[in-house]
Parts: C-alpha cells; structure tokens; sequence
C-alpha cells in the first residue's frame, strides 16, 4: 500500500515536470535550431526527387526531353541530399552528446554539494542510474526523436500538400487511410507502455539476482546453493522472456497492419487513378508520383510510432534527473576556518532514522589531547555518533561544539582537514597505494612517511614490487583485512589531524601490532585528541574518559576505575573480557 | 590458475571470420527452433515475394490495362493486388512473430548459460575480474544482443532476401539497365570497407571512455563518505568532468564517424536512379523498352537500395553484438579447475581419526608467489581450533582451503580420511560450515537470510522454526532486529550495521549445525557481552562438532584445545595459550 502510494506522488512529481524535456532543449537552442534546419532542407530535397523523375518521364512522352537538365538538376539534388544528410547527423550528434556531457556535469555538481545523508537517502545505486541510463534516455531523445519528428513532420505535410496539389481528389482518397493508422499506433502504444515497465521491473529483478550471486560468490560456494541461485535467476529470466514475448506479440501486428494500410492506398491509386488515366483526367507521370509518394509516406508514420515511445522515457527519466537537479541544498555552514584545539562538546544529541531513534539525547565533552573510548554492543549507534561529530550526519536535535564553537560554524573543508576518521569498512579507490593514503590534497610528504610508521606499514610497502606506487586492486581484494585496515588509518593520520575518529579499528587488527600503532601514535601525535569507538577494555583501560552507549542512551561516562564502580553494565562487559586480560 | 577476463582479451582480438564464428555460436542454441526458424524463413521469403511481384504487377497494369485504357482489367487485377496485400499482411506478421521468439528464446538460453557458468566457476574467478564488469556482461552484451534479435535480425534477413530478389529481378528485367542499376551498390560496398576500420576505432574509443566513466562514477558515488571526510569532492568532480569530457569527444567522434554510411546510401542510390531513367528513356527512344516497365524498374531501384541503406543503419549495432556476443563467449569459454574426482580409485580411503588433515599443504594465488608453504596438520574431530598470526599471515587462506573455496598447488587436504576433491560438492557442504570475514547477506528479511541455502530448515513453519531457534538458543541473537525474523534487509545500505551482519551470518551457520565450524575473524565487530553468548551457543552445539576459530580478540581463543600459529605461510603448533602468546608478541613477522 504504502509503495503504492509512493509510486503515486512519485508519478505526480515527474509529470508536473514534464513540459521541461522541451524546455531543457532552450539552452541549446543555437544547435538546435541548425538541426531543425537542416533536416528540413535535406527532406525537401529528397521530396523533390519523385517529382524530378515523374517530370522527366512527362517530358519525354511529349517530346521535350533536355537530358542535360535532367542531369544538371538531380546532381545537384543528389549532392545537396548528400551534404545535408550529413551535416544533420553530424548536429544530432554535437546536440546530443553536449546535452548528455552538461547534464553529467550538472548532476555530479549539484551530487557534491550535497551532504553525506543526502545520498544515503536517494542510495547510490539510484544515483547512478540518474548518471548513466537516465541521461542515455534523454540523449536519445535528443538524437534520434528531434529530427525523427521534424522530418516525420515535414514529410507528411509535403506529402499531403504535394498530393492534394496533383489532384486533390485522389490525394483524399490516399490520404484518407492516415487516421486509421494513427487509431491502430496509439491503441498499440497505449498497451505497450503498460508492458514497457514491467518489462523493465524484470530487467531490475534480473539485475538483482545476478549482482548479489556475484558479490556472493563465496558464501553460495561454502552452502553449494548454486542450484537454488539458478532457480532464482531462471524466475526472473522467465519473467523477463514473457513480458518481451508479449511487447513482441504487439509490435508483430503493429508493422504490418500499418504496411497493410497503405498498400490500401496503393490499391486506391491504381484503381482511382487507373480511372483518371484512363479518362484522360490525370497524367502517367503523376499516376507513378503517386506511387513514389506514397513510399515515402509510410516511413515516417512508422517513425512517429516509434518516437513516442522514446519520447515517453525520456520524459520520465528527465523528470528523476529534475528530481536530483532541483532538490534543495541545506543550508551552507559558517566560514570559520579556525585551527582546532580539539575540544569537543556534545550536547543533548539525538538522532532519528525515520521512526527509529539511533540516539537520545546524548551529552558528554571532551578536553582537548585527551582520550576517549565508545563502547557499547551491537547497534548502540557508536558509527551514528562518529558520524555526526564529523558532521557527515546532522543531529535531529542538540549541538556538537568544537573549541566552543558549534559545528556548524565551522567551514566544513577547514574541519575535514583537522578531523581524522577510521571507518569501519575499508574502502579503498582505484589508485596507487600513495594516493590512497595521502587522500587529501594538502598532504605533505613529511606527514605520509610519518603516517606509513605509525601504521606499522613500512614492511609491507616494502615488500610490493612497485611500493607506494602500486596500484591498490577493486575492492581490495589482494589485501588482507588488517592491511586494509592499517591503510585506512595511515590515511586519517596523513592529514595530521588534530582529532582522530576511530570506529573500531582493533577488530581486525592482531594484538602485537595493534600495541605497536597506539603506541606509534602516542609518540608520533602527542597532542592529539582520540576518539575511539571500540569492544576491548583491556586495551582502553587509561583513557581519560570512558563512554558506554546501549540503545542509543549513553548510561555511563568516566574512567575506567570510575564506571568499575559505578556501571553494572561497564562491570559486566569487563568481566566477559577478564579472563584473558593476563595475557595482554 | 588464471581466471582473469581481461589478460585474455588481448588474445582474442584478432580473430579472423567473425561471422562465421558468431553463427557457430548461436546455432547450438537454435536447436530447438528449427520449427520457428522454418516458418519464418518461409514467412521471410513469402513477403519478399510480395514485396518484389506488387511493381510487376503495377507495371502490368499500367502498360497493358491503362495504357489501352481498359478499365475493367484495372478492376480484376486490383482484386489479385488485394488478395497479395492479404497475403503479405499475414506473412509479415509471421514473419516478425516467429523470429522476434526465435531471438527472444534465444537471449533466455544463453542468459541461463552464462548464468549457470558463473555459477559453476570458483571464487578465484571473482577475485580475479571486477564484479561491474561481469554484471555488465550478463547484462548489457546479453541486452546488445537482444537489441540486435529484437529488431535488426530480421531487418537483417529480410533486407538481404529482397535486395538478392530485387537485385536477380533488375537482371532478368533487362540486363543491362540491371547491371547499370547496380553498379553504384559496388561503389557504396567500396566506400564501407574503406571507411569501417575508422568507424570501428572511434566506436571501440568510445565505449572504453564510456566505461572508464562509469567506473569514475561508481567509484566516487559508492565511497562518498570518505570522499567528504577528506575533501575530495573537488579532487573527484574535477576527475569526473575530465572523464566525462574524454567521453564527449571520443562520442562525437565516433558519431561523426558512424553517420557517414547513411548520406553515401543516400547518394549511391540518387545515383542510380539517375543512371536508370537516363539509360532507360535512351532505351525507350530506342523502342527497347516501355514506360511501365522503367516505372517498374524504378521502383525496384528504390526496393533495391532502401533495404541497403537499412543495412547499413543497422550495421553498427550488428558491430556491437558481435562484440558483445565475444564478451559472453569469453566467459562462456573458461572452464572450472575445482572439479571433484569421479573414479572410486582415485580417492583411497585412509583410516583416520582426524576429520580435517593437510598433508604437504602448497599454495599459490599468483604464480610463483607462495602464500602457503608446506603446511601440515590434522584435527580432531569435536575439538576446538584456534588461528592465531599476524594480519597477512595466510590464515584466512588456510581456513579457505578447508572449505575447498580453493585447491592446493600440491599437497592434499584429506576430509575424513579422504581428499576433499573427492567429496560431492552437497556432502561437503554439510559437513563444513564456514562463517565468512565479510558476511554477505541477501536482499531480503532476515528469515530469508537464515535460512538461504538451508534445505532442512526452509521447509519448516513459523512456529517450527522458531522452536528450532529456540532449542539452539539463537532467539536471543534475534532481538537484535527490530521487526525479529521479519526484519528487512537491503544490500548495500547502511542502516544494518556490520555487527548485525555477522549476527545473522553467525545464526545462518550454526543453524546448519555442520561438523567442522570455521570461523574467520566472524565475530570482530560484535560486542563481548554477545559474543559471550555466541560462545555458549557454540558450546551446545553437538559434541562432535570441531570447530575451528580466526580471531584477533584473545578471549574468543582461549577455550581452544589447541592452538596453531599462522605465520609467513606456515602453520605450527603453539601449545598452550602462553606459547602462542609469546609467538605473537615476539615472533618475527611477516606482513
């Protein structure tokens, strides 16, 4: 129901939206313009040819026939067709192309200045396919329906003038199967729509299924339910063969009822206009014009069919770019640019998703080169916090403050280049591993080697063939988890950061090396204030502060001495760790 | 083993009579259509038949009813007229039908097969291409050829039987306006091939442009958090607008390229119009020839070209077919080295007491470069293991080997006695479980999650699985969701948090209650209170239950029964807790 609903407003939203397809072709108008132009020219020529022909044939039979004029005027033609053929093609595709590169551009721009829960809201996946097949739809648009209709258009008002002018009689007569034609295309694409988008829900379903049996390839291997996955795609396969069965089953009908149509205006011709021949009413030469024009008048009535499917998409997916390009940006932080203490106070913040409350109200602060532990179980929102204190989400109420100042205040490139983040997923880009650390543009030299130490990566640059310049692989497959992770670190630290976020750094870090790196850290950073959201007691024990969230409520702060004695919970978590604590 | 689609692409590239082999390709997957395939050959040759006698037939009219001004003939021939129009409206429809199914069927079949390749390759082949690609081959090349079935087959065929019909009927006409009619076709040929290698260079710059955008969008558009966090935006943006302007100017080239076939066709047959009225009125004058009949024949000059200039529209997308069709053949063409030994007496049957043993354990993900030297070890059964090492030490690989998501270079993994090569992929999996580092989760409501791949369990009710739950002591773990087994989950989305991820792993595996357990680093992001739990319920499961433990967090490993010390490519015993202990604080370390 609820989906339902959604669709509704969504539909409701693209459709008031519609007239701008047009309107989008304003600020091309220049190009657009020579387009139009030239597709007028080179069919007016090409109408010229049947007439240049039946001309000749005429003249002959009553014995004035000049070759050289002949010969003279449809070389001309010919060349001019020629000539403005191409230049047409090639204003379609300067046109096009130029429309689809600005709506790019237009979109990643808008994309950039928009928050981090902006795009969390619209998803990726929907994102890019408002840069990729959205964008297509609207460039073919602009490609093949502009001309397609322009000189649809144009050559079956010349047609029909031409006709009516050699006699009108029988041009009413060829002209008159028009309407039946425009009835039998408009019922079929009425009922092809409809088909169109569940064929396209079964495209998406198909595209599901054979993603997620992709990026899980591994866990169907270890419970050997390839079978199972077959049977998943051969549903959606299925599907997708019924639905274009059916597009097809219309389409086969539509082609040739439409052929079947004029050859009815053939029969009129040679029935009406063998009459007039016959009665001396009209001439041979007109008889055959009659026949090349009606050849030329069955394509663009096939064309026109097909456009408005084009046009319809295009529509549609103009409107969910629209969507992208005309939603609001929040509101632009302050331009403070001031060099960071790293004190941090966090008042009465909480946080929703929705319905669901991640966080409530939440206050704890934190002095400046301290540092302070996050602990908590499973979906405390710890990330949800880290996340807010580097303003990638904005809190539904409350005030984050660095150095007494609100977030907001700050300039948020100015903070980003103080506040180093860990995520808790490794996420690392196609480029050298030297890009990939020293991820910001401002890193110095000093502070990467600086940053690679304290990782603990010196060995391991050292032991690829190309060190720092190796290409990092997709996904990071060739890495082993701790190594991603280590990576990650290395590049929050080149920023030389006055606050570091870590979210769960240790988890997939062993022991040893994790010792080595916060005491790296220790050394290295001796000012810097630490925020470390993690389960490890044993390894958080002299923190200045401890913060223990459950739930999204934060039920104890303090050390560790302090919330041994205070917090049962703390108490509780510590004792499932206690065992092993002698070894550590 | 080399799985990599890309290091055979360079190969591939030059193969001679693309045609051909494309067809080779396709006619397996035709088999069953002979019946279609048939009817619309007729269908096709039927209409072409219409096609081609309707100018005849005009040309009759005209010469021998109106020109004598016999109306009545007129009349009688316009009913033959009607009955060929019927015939072709019937044929036409057949003919579009039939084949439109014929390459409809065809894209389910060899979706299916590709499908059912991915399915039966190893991991190794998806750690050596990237995921985009794949997904873009099943579907796009599949798509691309579709397209081409869908509309420019039949275009195709039906184009090439009346421009042969058409072209067989100007030399019967009169052979010599024929052969003048046709002449411009040869220089329009002439002008394809000389012009195509152009055409093909700037489409092929093209669509690689175009896929190293996409690439830069998927990149930067998925990663977008820490692109904030560290200021990208600008970096990326800048980044973006260079590829998308690469892409614009490699399109518009590629474009202006791909349009000159159309205004050649255009010309070439202007051209031969031209040469057949001059050379026909020169014959008429002559008395060699009638009015009609160079009415006649000009229009099946126009029948002659205009398919032609058809085909020459729908020649770029035949290109991209045939490449597609390679994409998929290349995918098609690799063949899985993880096959399991069908000969009884390939596979001895040790007496063991041990359930998993490596004997001389080599491997290698890339030549040359081993990540496991010579391991040797055996488990026993219902006792539990532990991996301890430094991160990159190869104990991931290890516990892979185990589940045979890989084979060894050289050396043998015996389960039960007998080389896991050997066991049926079904029997295996029952007796191995093994809960990933990255957990993976479906589309779907947690239930769902549970119980993929579960044959057991999925058949069960609510209420049975819910005691099933409940008698395992998994309920608990399920409080963690909000709408419990109900709780929807989507792919890809942050509001599931990676701990809940390796919750529902976690319950997914014991659930299947398997024989060996292996745990990689599966519990990292949960919390110690529930991964205490974990624990107990890892206690109940049956007794002979051997479980194997990857972990970092030293109190997930201290209930171990033994310890090993994964290292540099070796594995070796630790001893107790201490040793391992002192091995990891001050082993040498290999990273």
């Amino acid at each position: 129901m609820q989906k339902k609903a959604k669709n509704i407003s969504q539909k409701r939203e693209i459709n008031s939206q519609a007239p701008s397809l047009f309107g989008l072709l304003w600020r091309y108008a220049g190009v657009i313009t020579v387009l139009v132009v030239l597709t007028i020219i080179a069919n007016a020529l090409s109408v010229a040819v049947p007439r240049i022909i039946s001309g000749a044939i005429d003249t002959y039979a009553s014995g004035n026939f000049l070759i050289k004029k002949l010969i003279l005027e449809f070389s001309l033609v010919a060349v001019g067709i020629f000539v403005f053929t191409y230049l047409q093609n090639v204003a379609q595709v300067l046109a096009s192309e130029r429309v689809a590169r600005d709506l790019r551009n237009d979109i990643m721009a808008k994309i950039s200045v928009q928050p981090f829960s902006y795009i969390e809201k619209i998803t990726p996946a929907k994102l890019l396919t408002n840069l990729t097949s959205d964008v297509d739809a609207v460039k073919t648009f602009v490609s093949l329906a502009i001309s397609s209709l322009v000189s649809s258009a144009f050559l079956i008002g010349a047609v029909a003038v031409l006709l009516l002018m050699m006699d009108w009689k029988l041009g009413l007569a060829v002209l008159a199967v028009m309407p039946f034609i425009a009835i039998v295309i408009f019922v079929v694409l009425g009922k092809v729509h409809k088909l169109f988008i569940k064929s396209q829900e079964a495209i998406d379903w198909l595209n599901k299924v054979i993603s997620e049996s992709i990026l899980g390839a591994a866990l169907i291997r270890l419970l050997d339910s390839q079978n199972s996955e077959y049977e998943k795609f051969l549903a959606a396969n299925t599907q997708a063969k019924r639905v274009s069965l059916k597009i097809l089953a219309l389409f086969a009908s539509l082609v040739p009822i439409i052929t079947f149509f004029t050859n009815l205006a053939t029969l009129a011709i040679v029935l009406l206009g063998g009459h007039f021949v016959i009665a001396g009413s009209m001439s041979l030469g007109n008889f055959t014009a009659f026949n090349s024009y009606l050849a030329i008048l069955i394509f663009p009535i096939l064309i026109i069919g097909f456009m408005s499917n084009v046009i319809a998409q295009a529509q549609a997916s103009y409107g969910r770019i629209l969507l992208v390009l005309g939603a609001p940006i929040e509101k632009k932080t302050g331009g403070l640019k001031a060099k960071l203490r790293g004190e941090l106070e966090v008042k009465n913040v909480s946080m929703n998703f929705g319905e669901k409350s991640v966080l409530k109200n939440v206050s704890f602060s934190v002095k400046a080169g301290s540092k302070t532990a996050i602990i908590g179980p499973t979906a405390a929102g710890k990330t949800q916090l880290l996340y807010l204190l580097t303003g990638l989400l904005t809190p539904t109420s409350g005030q984050i403050e660095f150095d007494g100042q609100d977030l907001n205040a700050y300039d948020k490139e100015s903070l980003h280049s103080q506040v180093g983040f860990v995520f808790q997923d490794s996420v690392l880009f196609n480029l050298s591993l030297r890009e990939n650390i020293a991820f910001s543009d401002t890193v110095k030299d000093k502070n990467l080697e600086k940053a690679i130490a304290t990782a603990e990566l010196q060995d391991f640059v050292e032991q690829l063939p190309e060190k720092l310049d190796t290409i990092v692989s997709e996904r990071g497959t060739s890495l082993s988890g701790g190594q991603k992770q280590r990576i990650m670190l290395a590049r929050a630290l080149a920023l030389d950061p006055k606050v570091l976020l870590l979210d769960d750094f240790t988890a997939r870090v062993d022991t040893n090396t994790e010792g080595k790196i916060l005491s790296n850290i220790a050394k290295n950073y001796p000012e810097l204030t630490l925020i470390s959201v993690t389960q490890k007691i044993s390894s958080i024990e002299h923190y200045d502060q401890i913060i223990l969230l459950m739930e999204g409520e934060l039920l104890a702060k303090g050390t560790h001495e302090q919330l041994m004695a205070l917090s049962p919970e703390y108490v509780q978590i510590y004792q499932s760790q206690r065992s092993t604590n002698q070894y550590e | 083993m080399n799985y990599s689609l890309t290091k055979t692409d360079i190969k591939k590239e030059r193969e001679k009579g693309v045609l051909s082999t494309a067809w080779q390709r396709l006619v397996p997957l035709m088999a069953e259509e002979s019946r279609a395939v048939t009817i619309a050959i007729l269908a096709i040759l039927v209409s072409s038949a219409v096609t081609l006698v309707v100018p005849i037939l005009i040309a009759h009219i005209i010469d021998v009813f109106i020109v004598n001004k016999n109306f009545q003939g007129v009349v009688s021939f316009s009913e033959i007229l009607l009955v060929v129009f019927l015939v072709g409206l019937v044929s036409n429809y057949l003919q579009v039908k039939m084949m439109g199914g014929v390459g409809r069927r065809l894209l389910f079949n060899l979706r299916n097969k590709i499908f059912n390749k991915l399915q039966d390759l190893p991991v190794a082949f998806f750690n050596q291409n990237k995921a985009g690609d794949l997904i873009s081959r099943i579907n796009n090349d599949t798509e691309k050829l579709n397209q081409f079935f869908a509309q420019a087959l039949m275009q195709f065929i039906s184009n090439i039987v009346l421009i042969v019909g058409t072209g067989i009927f100007l030399l019967v006409i009169n052979w010599q306006l024929g052969f003048i009619a046709l002449v411009p076709a040869g220089l329009a040929l002439l002008a394809t091939q000389l012009l195509s290698p152009w055409v093909k260079r700037t489409s092929l710059k093209s669509l690689r442009t175009l896929g190293a955008m996409s690439g830069e969008i998927q990149e930067s558009i998925n990663n977008f958090k820490v692109i904030v966090a560290f200021n990208r935006l600008g970096y990326f943006r800048e980044k973006f607008r260079q590829a998308n302007q690469l892409n614009y100017a490699a399109s518009v080239s590629a474009g202006i390229a791909s349009n000159v076939f159309n205004p050649i066709y255009v010309l070439v047959s202007s051209l031969a119009q031209l040469v057949v009225l001059v050379v026909g009125i020169f014959l008429i004058s002559q008395g060699r020839f009638t009015i009609g009949l160079l009415v006649g024949f000009l229009l099946y000059v126009n029948s002659f070209y205009n398919p032609l200039r058809q085909l020459a529209s729908v020649w770029p997308s035949l290109q991209l077919a045939l490449a597609g069709l390679d994409r998929i053949s290349q995918v098609l063409a690799i063949e899985s080295d993880l096959q399991s030994m069908p000969e009884e007496t390939d596979c001895p049957l040790i007496e063991t007491d041990s359930v998993l043993e490596f004997k001389n354990v080599f491997f290698q993900y890339v030549e040359g470069k081993d990540v496991l030297k010579d391991v040797n070890f055996k488990l026993e059964s219902g006792k539990t293991y532990a991996l301890v090492g430094p991160t990159g030490g190869g104990k991931t690989t290890t516990a892979s080997l185990m589940a045979r998501l890989y084979d060894p270079s050289s050396g043998t993994v015996l389960l039960e006695g007998k080389d896991i090569r050997c066991w049926t992929p079904s029997e295996r999996v029952k007796k191995i479980g093994f809960i990933l580092q990255e957990p993976f989760l479906f589309t779907g409501t947690v239930r769902e999650n549970i119980l993929y791949g579960n044959a057991e369990h999925g058949q069960f009710g609510d209420e049975q699985l819910k005691q099933t739950l409940e008698k395992m002591h998994l309920t608990k773990l399920l409080e963690r969701f909000t709408d419990g087994l109900d709780t929807r989950i989507n792919v890809g989305g942050e509001a599931i948090s990676l701990g809940q991820k390796q919750l529902i792993a976690f319950i997914r595996a014991a659930l299947r209650s398997p024989d060996v357990l292996i745990l990689d680093e599966a519990t990292a992001n949960i919390d110690t209170i529930t991964e205490q739990l974990l624990e107990e319920i890892l206690n109940k499961l049956p007794k002979q239950t051997t479980k194997i433990i990857i972990a970092h967090r030293l109190n997930t490993i201290e209930n171990a029964d033994e310890i090993f010390f994964v290292n540099g490519g070796q594995v070796t015993h630790a001893g107790s807790m201490h040793q391992a202990m002192d091995m990891l604080l001050h082993g040498e370390r290999q990273s």
